[in-house]
């Protein structure tokens, strides 16, 4: 397809690109802004790796045509960790919790994991166990049995809550 | 003062051990931060893809490359007449960098193309013509046995790539005076390690010859060497440097050498470097799942249920390759001796050629295919005698001291306290109405003592940095199991430092002590052991040079160096002491483990590993007697891996191996029709999701190895083993029934409870 002027908003900050509409925001992301954190796992929109959010609500990014995002919020794994840094922690409360709670092994699938359920927590700050692991049904993890996974979120939450966590650049609604 | 005020992460205890995980990428994971090898990006890098064969057997004919070179920005075309095709392999050199004459299987690497992006590889692979004669194929193991079987490969006659007949005891004795001997067939399929991240590399050679793969490995040393050879290159030109895994589970022992060797040669034809990564789609049908199986097995026992002796006829189906599937049928066919005392055993074990997707290698090695079809006969004869299946494993299981059937010196072993603490947190006594029980057994080696005999345990270099840090070089590799948090404890604790002054320095052939790698449950073991040996050796050096520097004795206990007349020393005084009088050197402790020999023989009897861990599992099962649906309420995983010492990462290896022997029992196995894998993508092969894991406790029994770094032992690959044995037998206990062929779904189950059949 012809390329066009698409503009939207990445993390937080105004963007312009000239672009083929019909490119995966998967690459687009990856190969146009160089934001690797968002990962390939299977270009289907079986594993959940390359999940985002747009305008708050989690994608899998392989998924949504580049032209989709024109106008729309698009928040990644980047923009969760500027967020942590902008308030003077060292990550976000979400991130900290996956580390503490043995829920990063060999990480590939993590990015996509804290994007869906950052999105979770921003609808729901207080999720059940079952709505944690509806959250991340559609992330693929190979490596923990998705049981610490479960356990950061649930103690994300607490600490979200105590801290008065808000958010102000996803997009959520 | 730091140059960049930054807040320091507030790290909390675990809230089930004393540490966190100390992966040193822990944070770039987190963040996104951390790079793979489909992250790599080189200035001038060139995109790689590769032309497959479209038959499952084909004579090649005709090559014509013309179009590709036409293709704007292609800048190489390799077939197997441009390159030296050196024949390679792990245990039988059967395969070549591109296929010559003779197409295997679909997916069999015929072409390589370089370009300047992926959109142009593409379609120079399209613009290449072959013509190809289709030869007859053969899917079936059993079909490749028969005497008018095509052959796949010429020097192999009766397409066996490896067999084996072995004998111990009196196996034909034993069955005639048996009381009972109860006998089933079984079989398991091919199942794909699927690690989350699709394998990807980047190959850079230089004018001087030298070259450089980026790709993350298990064993990237074995690798190297692999590589040097088939490409004819001396082993020091060759440097593998690691960027971070995205999982391995067996399947990155060796990863996709076709992958490495074809990028490689691109680069070298270039001067390039040249990216090459496998879709999801290739993961399924070129990468290496491990070889199914078709066991059948008898059993003969005393009436009061002692084991007397086991036969079985194993076949496994091999694919068109072979890379480690002659070790891993090995495996397969010989461990599950061991968990018993069983006196008498006969078996004959072949692996046979199909022209299908080659196999290689996945966590647990084919012991936990095994351990599904002998725990679920020890159960067919707990019913037959009428004894309870917990008491006859009990009153049969291997103990501390055991010289085992094939000779296995089991130094430490609590499985009989794995048994009986698994069967009481399930509720073996206390059953819930509706439910089905079930339990099995396994054992594992830790730290192969035989995968070459010669080269049987691991060294590591510490070192004392200027500033008074301490450096581990290992060449073991993390892959978010744990390794590394479990060196940095093993080395803190016997230096007596805090775990943050240690760092780990990893992932380069070039610089880090050659390793056998990250498998055979060999990284604690062995790999820690070198690690405490170096932090020794690093101690004994640091109290010399300060010692000298004082003029005075000094020791260096709880994590202080101090002279005798109280005076405190700083570790950085002393490595610059050291450092300024011998202009430059520093303060470097190497350490190597080397286990004692095997006496282990030709026919395979003797000792095969440093040390075994231990496993019993326990699983609790709800089947709906209307459509067979299963469910899976809760395994309790009871372990003897010896002293834990990193328990996060123990918890880490139980819940994500736990699942994976769930994916093993009820999910996944490959699907083929007529040599496609019919089942190639996540949505087909199913994994287990969030949804689908049950509940899962676990236990430690920490009872003391001998040989271990503290008494530790392996855990990341028995952890595997006994899970879908103990499920299915949960199953049969639910049912009545038994599904003698994995994955157990719920149509097998109502055929089988309906219909008595059982053909998947």
């Amino acid at each position: 397809m012809k390329e066009q002027v698409i503009a939207f908003e990445l993390n937080g900050e105004k963007v312009e690109t000239y672009t083929d509409p019909a490119l995966s925001l998967l690459h687009l992301l990856r190969s146009r802004f160089n934001l690797l954190g968002t990962k390939e796992g299977c270009g289907r929109g079986e594993c959940g790796a390359c999940t985002v959010l747009v305008d708050g609500r989690a994608v899998n990014s392989c998924l949504v045509p580049a032209g989709k995002v024109r106008g729309r919020k698009v928040y990644t794994i980047e923009g969760v960790t500027a967020e942590g840094l902008l308030r003077g922690a060292k990550v976000h409360p979400l991130q900290e919790a996956f580390v503490e709670s043995g829920a990063v092994q060999c990480g590939f699938c993590t990015p996509g994991m804290v994007m869906s359920t950052y999105a979770l927590l921003n609808d729901n700050p207080s999720p059940s166990p079952e709505e944690v692991r509806e959250a991340i049904s559609g992330n693929l993890c190979r490596c923990s049995g998705y049981k610490q996974i479960e356990e950061a979120v649930l103690e994300a939450a607490q600490r979200l809550k105590a801290q008065d966590w808000q958010d102000r650049n996803s997009g959520k609604t | 003062m730091p140059a960049i005020k930054k807040a320091e992460p507030v790290i909390r205890k675990g809230r089930s051990g004393s540490a966190v995980n100390q992966d040193p990428d822990v944070w770039a994971k987190i963040t996104g931060k951390a790079v793979y090898g489909t992250d790599l990006y080189f200035p001038g890098m060139l995109y790689g893809k590769i032309l497959r064969s479209p038959h499952p057997h084909a004579r090649i004919k005709r090559i014509d490359t013309a179009g590709a070179y036409a293709v704007p920005g292609v800048r190489s075309v390799l077939t197997a007449g441009d390159i030296s095709n050196k024949s390679y392999g792990i245990v039988v050199e059967d395969e070549q960098p591109l296929a010559h004459n003779r197409a295997r299987y679909i997916g069999d690497e015929v072409a390589a193309v370089a370009a300047v992006d992926e959109e142009s590889a593409s379609k120079a692979l399209e613009a290449i013509k072959i013509e190809y004669e289709p030869l007859p194929a053969i899917f079936d193991p059993t079909e490749a046995l028969l005497d008018e079987a095509v052959q796949i490969h010429n020097n192999c006659p009766g397409n066996i790539a490896w067999e084996r007949d072995m004998e111990r005891g009196e196996p034909e004795r034993a069955f005639a005076g048996a009381d009972l001997v109860v006998e089933n067939e079984f079989s398991i399929p091919s199942v794909h390690p699927t690690y989350l991240e699709p394998i990807a590399c980047v190959a850079v050679s230089d004018y001087m010859e030298n070259l450089t793969i980026y790709t993350a490995l298990q064993s990237p040393d074995v690798v190297r060497e692999i590589i040097a050879e088939a490409l004819e290159l001396p082993l020091s030109k060759v440097r593998i440097i690691g960027p971070v895994m995205g999982g391995g589970f067996g399947g990155r022992v060796y990863g996709n050498l076709k992958l490495y060797l074809l990028s490689s040669l691109l680069s070298m034809h270039t001067g390039s470097s040249v990216k090459m990564r496998l879709t999801r789609e290739e993961e399924f049908t070129v990468g290496r799942p491990m070889i199914a199986a078709r066991m059948k097995v008898r059993m003969a026992l005393r009436r009061d249920g002692t084991f007397l002796a086991r036969e079985s006829d194993i076949i496994t189906d091999n694919g068109a390759y072979s890379a480690q599937a002659p070790w891993v049928s090995k495996t397969l066919s010989e461990r599950n001796d061991s968990v018993y005392r069983i006196p008498n055993i006969k078996t004959r074990a072949r692996l046979v050629y199909t022209n299908k997707v080659p196999t290689a290698q996945y966590r647990g090695y084919g012991n936990q295919a095994a351990n599904f079809a002998y725990e679920s006969l020890i159960d067919q004869a707990a019913q037959k005698l009428s004894l309870d299946p917990l008491h006859l494993r009990l009153k049969n299981c291997t103990r501390a001291g055991d010289v085992t059937v094939h000779g296995l010196d089991i130094k430490s072993c609590a499985l009989s306290e794995c048994l009986q603490k698994a069967a009481e947190k399930v509720g073996w006594n206390n059953r819930k109405e509706g439910c089905g029980y079930g339990i099995s057994a396994g054992i594992h080696a830790s730290g192969s003592l035989v995968a070459n005999k010669d080269f049987r345990g691991a060294s590591a270099r510490a070192v004392l940095e200027l500033d008074g840090r301490m450096t581990v070089y290992t060449g073991e590799q993390e892959y978010g199991q744990g390794a590394y948090g479990a060196f940095v404890q093993i080395a803190a604790r016997t230096l007596g430092l805090e775990p943050q002054l240690l760092t780990i320095y990893c992932r380069d052939t070039l610089v880090t002590p050659y390793s056998q790698g990250a498998l055979a449950n060999r990284q604690t073991t062995i790999g820690g052991r070198a690690v405490q040996l170096a932090a020794e050796e690093l101690k004994k050096l640091i109290e010399e040079a300060a010692s000298e520097m004082t003029g005075e004795p000094v020791k260096m206990i709880g994590g202080s160096l101090a002279a005798v007349s109280g005076k405190l020393i700083r570790f950085d005084e002393v490595a610059r002491y050291h450092h300024h009088r011998t202009s430059g050197l520093t303060l470097a402790g190497e350490g190597c483990y080397v286990p004692p020999p095997s006496k282990y023989d030709e026919t395979s009897y003797g000792n095969i590993s440093v040390t075994y861990s231990f496993a019993a599992h326990a699983a609790e099962v709800k089947v709906d007697r209307e459509t067979g649906a299963l469910t899976v309420h809760r395994i309790v995983a009871v372990h003897d891996s010896g002293h834990i010492v990193n328990p996060p990462g123990a918890r880490g290896q139980i819940y994500g191996g736990v699942t994976q022997g769930l994916g093993f029992g009820c999910y996944e196995g490959y699907v083929f029709d007529r040599g496609k894998v019919a089942n190639s993508s996540l949505a087909d092969y199913r994994i287990p999701t969030a949804l689908d894991v049950p509940r899962i406790d676990y236990h430690f029994i920490e009872i003391n190895d001998p040989e271990g770094p503290f008494g530790a032992k392996g855990l990341g690959e028995v952890v595997q083993v006994p899970v879908p044995g103990a499920i299915a037998n949960a199953v049969a206990d639910a049912t009545g029934v038994r599904v003698t062929n994995l994955p157990i779904t719920a149509e097998k189950i109502y055929r089988t409870m309906f219909k008595g059949e059982c053909d998947g």
